[in-house]
């Protein structure tokens, strides 16, 4: 299975929606403590070495987050420490890019999510407690949602409603919100620690997770979200990210600090259906192939980033 | 750093389930680890300005008096290593800053006119500048940490340093007389010791027997003449044309000079028992297990990160720290021992860390010695020999050693990091520097393979 060994710490990978080999990896110096970042676009390939970089961006603070747009093939949107935002188009070498750079946030920029049905605007959420909401030809922000009262690590759209997304905060709370009102629709106190991530379900545009500290996911259903339908315990540290499988109505994949991936199905009792090693460092990033079913991807703290697919060994090559 | 202690709050609350809101003490807080101040990590490499070095070569070293550069003028030896390194890169000479060589032997005055000269026939433009740098037998790494750090300093952005020694041609020895004064300092007297007496006052004092000596000659011997049978040394070594008179007939022939010819593969470990002690009769110190006396040159050419980017230059390896510490000056071969801590330290680094050492074998004894003090594999020191086998020209083994060694380093690729180069110092001191390999002399693909 291609693996990649990046210069930084891993944060964040993700799949083109236009290409089934190509993916973006965000990455920072120093565990994204202090020092530069850099983006990498990796090409699969079908021979050794499995993959290989195409090109890559430096930056000047950690990368945590990369989104690809859903209507330009070469082009990502990156979510940089020091609160900006910054466009590449991956056709462009190096030195013509960033094509754009927003400087709005007061504080570290954590996740970026391109919306995937109006595929005009995205979303960013940030440590300095908001969540904006940008559009590719406008100059500034569009709108910023401030009600979380602490970082929010994971903003995402709801991939049915274009106008509807979901907010994950370190203030315990998931937000879901419309951007067609003043405020958030619906506040889910979900879990008794942070929460680090969120994800809709991508068959059930009213079912989604939420990952946390408490080392837990919870799947909430947001016609009856007193209790959760689901709680998938397993996890030994914090659960970094929760991601919907792009194929599957009821599979889930989490990475943790507990250094695993895991892959749930959360309609099942025993819902733990794998749970992969590979990595030597914290697991924080993970991504699953829209174009190619059961492909995965991740990346952690140990610098590399590995793609495989489902039931096989990330590790085998 | 406010903000790099504020991210690190974050997310260690995410490692210890406490709500936000909570102001319990910590359970977990973060502590130094390997990576130490980040050192491991630089943040200089995006922002261009770290030294890094695109060429390093050396001569091969020969047997003084009697070896192949007996009949070479010492400037004939700089040249053409100085000519190599801009060859070898297609740099304009007539960017380089500063050339600094170092070099032991000789009047300082006309050595560095000597060299002035030598940077002429190398092919440099006046306008080129070129000092000495004197640090005894580290002054060829003293030559290339002087330059890191002029550049570093912003003198200049491209520097050459190398080093020299034509131990055929400069005579040895203290001219003058000597202050009576030093009777008073033992420390001082210590200072005039014959490196030989101080060998052996290391085996003595340390208890480094015959045995463990005479097997690192051979073992020195043994690896100098596999590398040279496996072409390993081809990279670094700029053939020399020169010329030789036969001492016979007194005909003087042209000859390229491509090889180290001090090794000698047949050494055996009841060859050199039989070899008497040279410096006092009870000891353990031997011509076979010293270093030898040699001619040879070699020369670093560093710069600014950024220029090499420019330039399109491939990053042999990056220049990262250099310390030079004092010890006793009677037991001054165990300089490497206190250097090399040093050095690694101020790298933010530890001694695990490191994949590859050269150390000069400047006799057996601290050489062992050093390398037992410090812990360190036999598997990763002086892989391709050392001075025992390839030759010690005391100015230009700073120089020759950074060449083997991060040829080596290129040749190990991606799993070997860090390397170190020290040596000994007469008169009781030791210098080491820290390098890192470059990241650009893999191939193109950096993809790590998973067992």
């Amino acid at each position: 299975m291609p693996v990649f060994k990046a210069p930084f710490n891993g944060y964040s990978v993700k799949f083109s929606p236009f290409y089934e080999s190509r993916l973006a990896v965000a990455t920072a110096q120093n565990f994204g403590i202090l020092g530069n970042g850099k983006i990498h676009v990796l090409e699969l390939s079908p021979g050794p070495p499995g993959v290989t970089e195409s090109v890559s961006f430096d930056t000047a603070d950690a990368v945590y987050d990369v989104s690809w747009s859903e209507s330009h093939e070469s082009v990502l949107v990156a979510a940089i420490g020091d609160g900006s935002v910054k466009i590449y188009d991956t056709s462009l070498p190096p030195p013509s890019n960033p094509i754009r750079s927003f400087q709005e946030h007061a504080r570290e920029v954590h996740s970026v999510d391109y919306n995937p049905t109006r595929r005009d605007s995205f979303l960013t959420a940030s440590w300095d407690d908001t969540v904006k909401l940008w559009a590719m030809d406008r100059p500034a922000s569009v709108r910023t949602f401030k009600e979380h009262a602490y970082c929010v690590y994971q903003a995402v759209w709801n991939p049915k409603h274009g106008d509807v997304f979901a907010s994950a905060s370190g203030d315990c709370t998931l937000r879901i919100w419309d951007v067609r009102e003043p405020g958030s629709t619906m506040i889910i106190p979900g879990h008794d620690f942070e929460i680090l991530s969120c994800d809709w379900n991508k068959y059930d545009d009213c079912v989604l997770a939420t990952s946390s500290v408490d080392k837990t996911i919870k799947v909430w259903d947001v016609r009856s979200y007193r209790v959760p339908v689901a709680v998938l315990n397993g996890h030994g540290y914090a659960v970094r990210k929760v991601k919907f499988s792009p194929h599957r109505r009821s599979l889930i994949a989490s990475c943790s600090y507990d250094m695993s991936v895991c892959l749930w199905d959360y309609m099942v009792e025993d819902a733990l259906v794998g749970r992969y090693d590979h990595h030597t460092e914290f697991a924080v990033g993970i991504d699953m192939s829209v174009l190619v079913e059961g492909l995965m991807a991740s990346t952690g703290w140990d610098e590399l980033v590995y793609v495989w697919q489902q039931g096989m060994d990330p590790r085998a090559s | 750093m406010e903000k790099a202690i504020e991210r690190q709050r974050v997310l260690l609350h995410h490692l210890q389930p406490l709500p936000p809101s909570s102001s319990s003490h910590a359970s977990l807080s973060a502590s130094a680890c390997l990576a130490g101040d980040s050192a491991a990590y630089q943040r200089t490499s995006l922002y261009g300005d770290d030294v890094v070095i695109v060429a390093a070569q050396r001569t091969a070293l020969c047997k003084a008096k009697r070896g192949s550069f007996k009949d070479t003028y010492p400037d004939e030896l700089l040249a053409p290593v100085l000519r190599a390194v801009i060859e070898k890169t297609k740099l304009d000479p007539s960017e380089v800053g500063d050339i600094v060589v170092g070099n032991v032997l000789g009047s300082g005055s006309q050595k560095a006119t000597e060299f002035r000269m030598a940077a002429f026939y190398a092919g440099f433009p006046d306008t080129v500048p070129i000092r000495t740098v004197n640090r005894q037998c580290s002054s060829g790494l003293q030559a290339v940490a002087d330059v890191a750090a002029a550049i570093k300093a912003g003198f200049y952005d491209i520097g050459i340093g190398a080093g020299l020694e034509s131990m055929t041609t400069s005579p040895r020895g203290w001219k003058g007389s000597v202050n009576p004064k030093v009777k008073k300092f033992e420390q001082a007297q210590s200072c005039l010791l014959p490196m030989g007496i101080t060998s052996e006052n290391v085996a003595h004092r340390f208890g480094v027997s015959r045995e463990e000596q005479d097997q690192a000659a051979v073992d020195s011997h043994r690896k100098a003449a596999s590398a040279t049978a496996s072409g390993k040394f081809k990279d670094e070594i700029t053939p020399v044309n020169t010329r030789i008179v036969d001492p016979k007939t007194g005909e003087e022939k042209p000859i390229t000079v491509t090889v180290d010819d001090g090794i000698r593969p047949s050494t055996t470990l009841s060859g050199l028992a039989k070899l008497k002690p040279v410096f006092k009769k009870d000891g353990s110190t031997t011509a076979g297990n010293s270093s030898q006396v040699s001619d040879g040159a070699g020369a670093v050419l560093l710069m600014k990160r950024s220029v090499a980017m420019q330039k399109g230059l491939p990053i042999l390896g990056v220049f990262r720290t250099f310390a030079a510490v004092g010890v006793d000056p009677s037991v001054m071969g165990i300089g490497p021992a206190a250097a090399i801590p040093a050095a690694v330290k101020a790298a933010g680094l530890e001694l695990d860390d490191i994949d590859l050492f050269e150390i000069n074998e400047a006799f057996a004894s601290q050489f062992v010695y050093c390398r037992n003090k410090l812990g360190l594999d036999p598997e990763k020191i002086n892989v391709n020999g050392g001075a025992i086998a390839i030759g010690h020209p005391l100015g230009a083994t700073g120089a020759r050693c950074v060449a083997t060694l991060l040829h080596e380093m290129k040749r190990r690729g991606k799993d070997c990091r860090f390397g170190v180069v020290s040596m000994c110092i007469g008169s009781g001191m030791g210098a080491a520097g820290v390098f890192e390999r470059g990241d650009s002399v893999d191939e193109l693909s950096n993809v790590r393979k998973v067992e």
